[in-house]
């Protein structure tokens, strides 16, 4: 039990991790080239490498999380942060400061309040670590590793598209329901990450400066 | 001639018996644990419990190398499943492991009796509040589906308290989820066996097992790994299946050498096989003494004891050297019998300081190496001499052996400067005297050792040394202590005095500290105040924590957590191994890992000033333990070398010649002390044992070069049968001085030059031939 819901966590916080990562790879003042000319086809492969065009080292996010727990939803604020090859970094600013690396195949927390520093290795977690390497695959743009592992469904149009990932293992599909991101060209303006149990976080990401 | 019919016909039926005795009836045991010592102080006694039964004697240390990482992994994970599912096995880790449903349950139904965080204020209104904050930052944290589960039963986080505490060690860095060293070329396991580590028949089985499973699932990965296994009980089975199969080939060749000296000697193959009646009369016998008075038969014993009994050879080997043609066999045995008999006697006396030494093994060998002795001498007088026809003269001794050359008076000389030698190189070497380290004991291979160490390292098992003991006449006693132990460990690990330890208390706390937790969770009105205070202007839903407020309020009478609330748990093995009943008290034992300064921890537990709480150094233990039983063994040798001086005095009626009789033997113990020394050997309990052995052979050597002899012929005969026996003494140690095994090389070297000294000492010393009288 302890066990599952934690790979679970990991998983989505990779998540949020590695999808940020690409947000903050985007590059929102000089798009991508193919943008200008319009095509028919707004493909799984043209997406991802648009979104790894270019690379910005950190992206400010607001997070909104529901939960069946509470009766309104809780936000955090803070910068996400990407540096290559493989380091990303959530780190929340308000309401209290905490920190998640993934660096490797390690897994740092940070937390100010509970005042604790603990290292999770993503090998504990074989399924995890199944989810880290499509996401990185997504980041170095190979499309063919990501629908491996992930039920792809892309919608709408270069200027406005989603993009709706379900995990094919069904030990994953225990753990989260999907993973939707939306956003413009090669640029990521949202993640909605969905729970089995129907509790989700939105994480709205913009480009600018910590607060 | 009806003696010459009906006496070998009725030694070969008790023979025969014997030997179906021997063959079906007998147990013959190979666990190590049954030749310790009992232990004469509790530390001791808790020592050899430990080494016996104790946890850290049972684990197994798995590595898996030889191959890539990933395929490393996969074996790793099929074993570790295969393993699990073996009853023999209690814990089998590889990383994978995971809390069954029924700790999960004991763990979360107890938790406010468990959890070392509850106190009277953990219900505050404050700290509500700090513990609500907390639980928000989970919910919007990644880890959220981690907590959510738990918050509205356990707001204040004590599962997850109790869970870390209990993973009160480093596990191993892991790759695709197992355990495998930090430069990822070995993938490690660590098996728990239910039998003792001292079973030698048992673990083997488990071993072989494992290595069955192990080859499974190496094969169908197709990876060429190797499988390395360390423990105590992988060491035990080495140990025991080395000194057996050493004890029986180097006693194999040493048996053929004698046979063909002997061959070679009185070139009769009759009489080599007449002369094997008297010493496999005395094995027979002594194993069924042995089987009786114990019960079993350690095959080590056997070993040990057939080499030992190799004595009794020299008493047909005397008899021979007399026969001439003209002479029946009876008469020459009745001439040689006075002699010989002072000769068993006293060897025999030898001996029985074994069996007084209250070490088990000894005691064992003594046994069977006395009961072996009077059997075979009995055998050599009266069943031997029916079994040989009149005039059977094996070999005529040529007139030009030298019947005795009358040496006395150089002797002396020679025996003095030799002995001035000796002495000074006993005083002045550099070598210690005696060996105080059990370990270099151990036939273990250095490399095993050092592999032993890193994998104990790199799992952060236990290491089998260093323990913390603590004492009461009851478990709640046990506990209570313990518990007051745990904040001085803590902060001995925290200054890195240790690196970490285990206590019986870390997951079962005394019926004291549950009350006194009971006593602190406030009433349950109490609590919904406190609780709506400080959740006021939390967006938390209304209701969510009535789990909670119904928990605790079933705490404060819920019946105490003890031994039997982990039965069936693998929780309830760990509790076993760390807290157990001694005798008629209980006994808690922490392992500590990493001891910094063993000197300084040892007086820090002192300024403790709690008797019941020891440090115990295991290894330092061991050697005094060891160190004990050879002082004991070297007093009795100072009694049994009294007794042997009385019996002389009796025997031969005359002080002279006793002196005579004993100053070589005296003088032989010094010069092979001395040669030890010299080669740089400290002695140890196994030389001293062989110094009787010593004493044996130099007794027989010397009473009969001082034997009242008429004719020159009869004094060859006496130097030639000598000279067969000390021969074939030396063969026989010789070879097992050639042992790699420490105890066999001592014992070897110990005897062979004790018998080349005795009878140089002996043939040097002896009185001047007697004119006829």
């Amino acid at each position: 039990m302890i066990i599952g819901t934690k790979t679970a966590s990991l998983i989505v916080s990779v998540c949020i991790l590695l999808s940020s990562a690409q947000a903050a790879g985007t590059n929102a003042e000089n798009p991508p080239s193919q943008s200008e000319q319009p095509s028919n086809e707004w493909t799984i492969e043209q997406l991802a490498s648009s979104l790894k065009e270019g690379r910005e080292p950190s992206v400010v996010f607001e997070e909104e999380t529901y939960s069946s727990l509470l009766t309104k939803p809780i936000v955090a604020r803070g910068v996400l942060r990407f540096s290559p090859p493989s380091r990303l970094e959530k780190d929340v600013l308000e309401p209290s400061r905490e920190r998640y690396v993934v660096e490797g195949d390690v897994v740092i927390f940070e937390s100010e309040r509970k005042q604790v520093t603990r290292t999770i290795s993503l090998d504990d977690y074989p399924a995890l670590r199944g989810f880290v390497e499509a996401f990185r695959a997504g980041v170095t743009g190979d499309a063919a590793l990501l629908k491996r592992h992930y039920e792809t469904a892309l919608s709408g149009n270069r200027r406005q598209w989603v993009l709706q990932l379900r995990p094919r293992d069904p030990a994953g599909q225990t753990m989260l329901d999907s993973i939707q991101f939306s956003g413009s060209e090669g640029r990521i303006d949202s993640i909605t990450i969905r729970l089995p149990d129907g509790d989700r976080s939105v994480m709205r990401l913009s480009r600018g400066h910590a607060p | 001639m009806s003696v010459r019919r009906w006496v070998p016909a009725l030694w070969l039926a008790i023979m025969a018996c014997g030997l179906w005795f021997v063959s079906t009836r007998l147990s013959i045991h190979s666990e190590l644990g049954d030749l310790l010592p009992e232990g004469s102080t509790a530390t001791q006694r808790l020592l050899l419990s430990q080494v016996r039964t104790g946890l850290s004697g049972r684990l197994i240390l798995l590595a898996m190398e030889g191959a890539p990482p990933d395929e490393l992994a996969t074996i790793s994970v099929a074993l570790g499943e295969s393993l699990r599912a073996d009853g023999r096995l209690g814990f089998v880790g590889n990383g994978m492991q995971t809390w069954s449903k029924a700790e999960q349950a004991v763990v979360t139904g107890s938790r406010y009796l468990l959890s070392r965080t509850v106190t009277a204020d953990r219900f505050s209104e404050s700290s509500l509040r700090r513990a609500l904050d907390q639980r928000l930052d989970d919910l919007r944290s990644p880890l959220a589906p981690l907590i959510k589960e738990s918050v509205p039963s356990d707001p204040t986080g004590e599962v997850l308290g109790i869970v870390q505490s209990w993973s009160g060690w480093d596990p191993p860095t892991k790759y695709r989820g197992v355990w495998m060293s930090a430069d990822h070329t070995r993938a490690l396991l660590v098996v728990e066996t239910r039998v003792s580590g001292f079973d030698a028949d048992a673990q083997e089985s488990i071993h072989q097992a494992i290595r069955a499973r192990f080859h499974e699932a190496a094969s169908s990965s197709g990876a060429p790994a190797r499988l390395v296994l360390s423990g105590p009980g992988v060491f035990a089975v080495e140990i025991q299946r080395t000194i057996e199969a050493e004890a029986w080939r180097l006693s194999t060749v040493a048996a053929t050498l004698v046979l063909l000296f002997l061959l070679v000697s009185y070139r009769s193959p009759r009489l080599v096989l007449l002369s094997l009646i008297p010493i496999s009369s005395g094995i027979v016998a002594g194993m069924i003494a042995v089987h009786w008075w114990f019960g079993f038969v350690h095959g080590i014993t056997v070993g040990f004891g057939i080499v030992l009994l190799g004595v009794v050879d020299d008493y047909p080997i005397h008899l021979f050297s007399h026969m001439r043609a003209r002479d029946s066999a009876h008469a020459v045995m009745k001439a040689i019998w006075p002699t010989m008999r002072l000769g068993v006697l006293t060897t025999a006396i030898g001996f029985s300081s074994l069996l007084l030494a209250g070490y088990p093994a000894l005691a064992q060998l003594g046994l069977l190496a006395v009961v072996g002795l009077l059997t075979g001498a009995c055998v050599t007088r009266w069943v031997l001499p029916a079994c040989v026809s009149q005039g059977f003269a094996p070999r005529e001794i040529g007139h030009g052996f030298p019947a005795r050359a009358d040496w006395s008076r150089k002797g002396s000389v020679l025996a003095v400067i030799v002995l001035v030698l000796a002495t000074s190189a006993l005083i002045w070497s550099d070598t210690p005297l005696w060996e105080q380290d059990v370990g270099s004991l151990s036939p273990l291979s250095d490399d095993k050792k050092q592999m032993d160490q890193r994998l104990r390292q790199e799992l952060g098992a236990p290491d089998v040394r260093d323990l913390l003991v603590v004492e009461g006449p009851t478990v709640e006693d046990v506990l209570v202590k313990a518990e007051a132990v745990m904040p001085e460990l803590d902060q001995l690990t925290q200054s890195r005095a240790l690196a970490g330890y285990d206590i019986v208390s870390r997951y079962l706390p005394s019926h004291r500290m549950q009350r006194e937790r009971q006593r602190a969770l406030p009433e349950r009105a109490v609590l919904e105040r406190n609780l709506d205070a400080a959740s006021k202007g939390l967006p938390f839903a209304p209701g969510l924590f009535t789990p909670f407020l119904s928990g605790v309020e079933a705490a404060r009478s819920r019946q105490l957590v003890d031994r039997d609330t982990f039965a069936g748990t693998m929780m309830e093995m760990k509790l076993e191994s760390l807290m157990f009943p001694q005798q008629d008290r209980w006994v808690a034992v922490a392992p500590l890992r990493g001891v910094a300064d063993r000197r300084q921890l040892a007086s820090t537990v002192e300024q403790w000033g709690e008797a019941s709480v020891r440090y115990v150094d295991l290894k330092e233990e061991s050697n005094r333990l060891m160190t004990a039983y050879r002082d004991r063994t070297l007093q009795l040798l100072g009694w049994g070398l009294a007794a042997i001086a009385l019996t002389l005095t009796v025997g031969l009626r005359s002080i002279v010649l006793v002196g005579r009789v004993l100053a070589p033997i005296v003088c032989a113990l010094i010069v092979v002390a001395a040669v030890l020394r010299g080669s740089g050997e400290p002695l140890s309990l196994f030389h001293v044992a062989t110094f009787l052995l010593v004493i044996g052979l130099g007794l027989d050597y010397a009473l009969f070069f001082n034997r009242v002899e008429g004719t020159e012929d009869d004094r060859a005969r006496t130097t030639f049968g000598l000279l067969v026996c000390g021969t074939t003494t030396i063969l026989v140690f010789g070879v097992l001085a050639f042992s790699t095994i420490p105890v066999l090389h001592a014992i070897g070297m110990t005897a062979a030059c004790g018998s080349l000294a005795c009878l140089a000492f002996a043939a040097l010393l002896a009185r001047r031939a007697p004119h006829a009288a």
